[in-house]
């Protein structure tokens, strides 16, 4: 195994972890702005009693978030204590913790985005490489014609296209949030019924993300699949009569498909990106909405919060990405020895 | 053939000077032969140049009587001045409106018609400062090499993974926090990020091109690096360039729509963004306002499918792998 290359993904894996930390710490203090100090005031003028001691307060929470230490003491503690997943307290929703927070919501924004990029993946590869495979056929490059078109819309626009189209054909269907709203006790995850709600709102924002993704897919495996073509094992293939669907899976698809691999990890960033947004058009309970709420109420840490896990996230998968990569594919195996 | 037989006849100061009629033969005319089978190039520059009409067109003969019974342009029937307030939003071509009104009773046509430039404008700003500074680290990473090679190419490829949009909520929000930004302001924070896909795609050439005969020719005629690079280089990697400026055009469009669709956009100016904002805002689709929703839709799906298209065109241009066989 090449150990300068794993060496080098794991440099990259840190640089991206500190550099998303330091982002994520410096930006929001630009701002100079004190939320803390902002909402105890709020506050405290609630209810109309105005506090005498307020200041006091802000002192003393202030001092408890960190806040009258020196910039540079701040960051070195925040960046030790991010690496350790221990992301602080949420301002707007004191005392609950980030980690809180994220609990609730993680789950259903990777649940979303795995289901889709997986869908979208194979599906995707699968008509990129029928497209080329039968390269005159009119029906097909028809049928895949309004795909590959709307593969350069965002997500979220498509996601809206949809909410008007189902929304003028079935006024029932849902079409924002998680699961039906008003319903005592949900969530419920031993409850079928709600779980078949969950099913049901999940199905437009799930469609507008694999719909869109499809053709971006479709287009890396065409190409790959126009070099595949032309190497010597297929023509070897084609004389020794082994039949079309043969050549087409076992020899074709096998060899393109790996390739995009490659893809998936550019395109990781931009998925994460896109389900955020998507997450605040459906009203899905991810944490694209909570990470609105969180910038509306200059809530920095829950801010910081989701942004460093979203990044962590990312990057861990495409550093996975990068290792599996030679051993799935052993022709790049070979070349690193 | 013929072409050597001419200049040989020509008188000798002739040569000095570029003929129009040679220009013309050698260089348009095979670009427009190469266009005619380059048909996605074809689409996506048909699709701009509609809108551009489109905009066009509109600025100059579309107006409306507004609140003071005054005639106004499109730019004067966004104002917040024009707005008429006693109008509910409707959708009526024979009342006048041709695509209708929203709920403030703006004219929806002359929103679209200012939003088309507006959202353009972020995204070539935000363009050109990305490819600028991305051409300028690649050609740096690429000649200086060693350390400087290796920090550049870390921090790029160390910067791809982290999910844009989410670093541009950040800069945002911290810039300036409650008011929104202007649209100028927007540009340069897209900008921020738009850097490191073309420093790496532009990067990979110069190192290819840089080992090309030409240019070691040129270097062992003694031209200065700088001669080398604008005049061996350069020319050679404009269609990287371009490909790369039309892919971070589209790119910064659509960071542009999603941060303004957060609500941290101008939300004062009509932007395409701002548009689809307010109508998420307002939770148009389920008012029934599908006339408010759908101009600001379709016109950025032609926006980003001509983008696109222009791009894979330009793609085809500079892999010459990649054309279609005649």
């Amino acid at each position: 195994m090449p150990w300068k290359y794993i060496a080098g993904r794991l440099t990259m894996f840190v640089v991206t972890i500190w550099m998303a930390s330091t982002i994520v710490f410096f930006l929001p203090r630009l701002s100079g702005q004190n939320p803390l100090a902002e909402r105890i005031y709020q506050e405290a003028q609630q209810g109309g009693y105005q506090d005498p001691d307020v200041a006091e307060r802000v002192r003393v929470f202030e001092a408890k978030y960190g806040f009258d230490k020196p910039l540079w003491e701040q960051y070195v503690k925040f960046v030790v204590d991010v690496v350790q997943f221990d992301l602080g307290r949420s301002i707007f929703q004191w005392p609950k913790s980030v980690n809180e927070i994220l609990a609730e919501k993680i789950m259903w924004t990777l649940v979303m985005g795995l289901l889709t990029l997986v869908l979208a993946f194979f599906i995707g590869s699968a008509m990129g490489a029928l497209l080329e495979w039968r390269r005159n056929n009119w029906g097909l490059m028809v049928a895949m014609a309004p795909i590959l078109a709307i593969s350069a819309v965002p997500f979220f626009i498509f996601g809206l296209v949809l909410q008007l189209i189902v929304f003028n054909i079935d006024r029932e269907f849902p079409l924002v949030y998680g699961f039906k709203q008003g319903v005592i006790g949900w969530p419920d995850w031993s409850d079928w019924e709600f779980i078949l709600s969950v099913v049901k709102h999940a199905i437009m924002p799930a469609l507008s993300i694999t719909l869109v993704s499809l053709g971006g897919w479709a287009m890396g495996m065409r190409g790959m699949m126009v070099t595949t073509k032309g190497e010597d094992y297929m023509v070897q293939a084609e004389a020794k009569g082994l039949p079309d669907r043969v050549m087409l899976t076992k020899y074709a698809i096998r060899n393109s498909l790996l390739p995009q691999v490659t893809g998936l990890t550019l395109a990781l960033g931009l998925i994460v990106s896109g389900v955020v947004l998507v997450e605040i058009v459906f009203g899905y309970p991810g944490v694209g909405g909570q990470l609105l709420q969180a910038v509306r109420s200059n809530d920095y840490p829950t801010t910081q919060g989701i942004v460093f896990v979203l990044a962590f996230g990312t990057a861990a998968a495409t550093l996975a990405l990068d290792l599996l990569y030679p051993l799935l594919d052993p022709r790049i195996k070979s070349a690193g020895e | 053939m013929e072409r050597a037989q001419a200049s040989v006849v020509s008188p000798i100061w002739w040569r000095t000077l570029p003929d129009r009629s040679d220009f013309v033969r050698d260089r348009l005319v095979p670009i427009f032969r190469y266009l005619r089978r380059n048909r996605l190039m074809i689409i996506g520059l048909s699709a701009f140049a509609a809108l551009g009409l489109f905009v066009g067109i509109s600025y100059l003969f579309y107006s409306q009587v507004d609140l003071l019974g005054e005639e106004q342009g499109v730019n004067g029937l966004v104002r917040a001045a024009s707005v008429q307030a006693n109008q509910r939003p409707s959708w009526n071509p024979w009342s006048g409106y041709p695509l209708g009104t929203d709920v403030q009773g703006r004219d929806i046509y002359a929103a679209v018609v200012v939003g088309i430039p507006l959202s353009l404008r972020i995204g070539v700003i935000a363009a050109a400062i990305g490819v600028g500074v991305g051409m300028v680290l690649a050609f740096v990473a690429a000649y200086v090499g060693g350390v400087v090679d290796a920090v550049i190419r870390t921090v790029v490829d160390s910067l791809i993974p982290i999910p844009g949009l989410l670093v541009l909520v950040l800069v945002a929000t911290s810039l300036n926090p409650g008011q929104g930004l202007t649209v100028d302001q927007l540009a340069f924070v897209i900008a921020v990020l738009a850097w490191p896909g073309p420093a790496r795609v532009i990067r990979s050439q110069v190192l290819v091109i840089r080992e090309r005969g030409y240019v070691e020719m040129a270097r062992m005629s003694g031209t200065s690096p700088l001669g080398i690079i604008f005049k061996e280089m350069m020319p050679n990697l404009a269609p990287y360039a371009l490909a790369s400026f039309v892919a971070a055009t589209s790119g910064s469009i659509l960071a542009s729509i999603g941060v303004e669709s957060l609500g941290l956009g101008p939300l004062d100016s009509p932007t395409l963004g701002s548009m689809i904002y307010w109508n998420i805002f307002t939770s148009s689709v389920l008012l029934g306002l599908w006339y408010w929703l759908l101009p600001p839709i379709i016109v950025l799906i032609v926006l980003f499918v001509g983008l696109f298209m222009i791009s894979a065109g330009l793609d085809e241009v500079a892999n010459p792998r990649l054309r279609r066989r005649v």
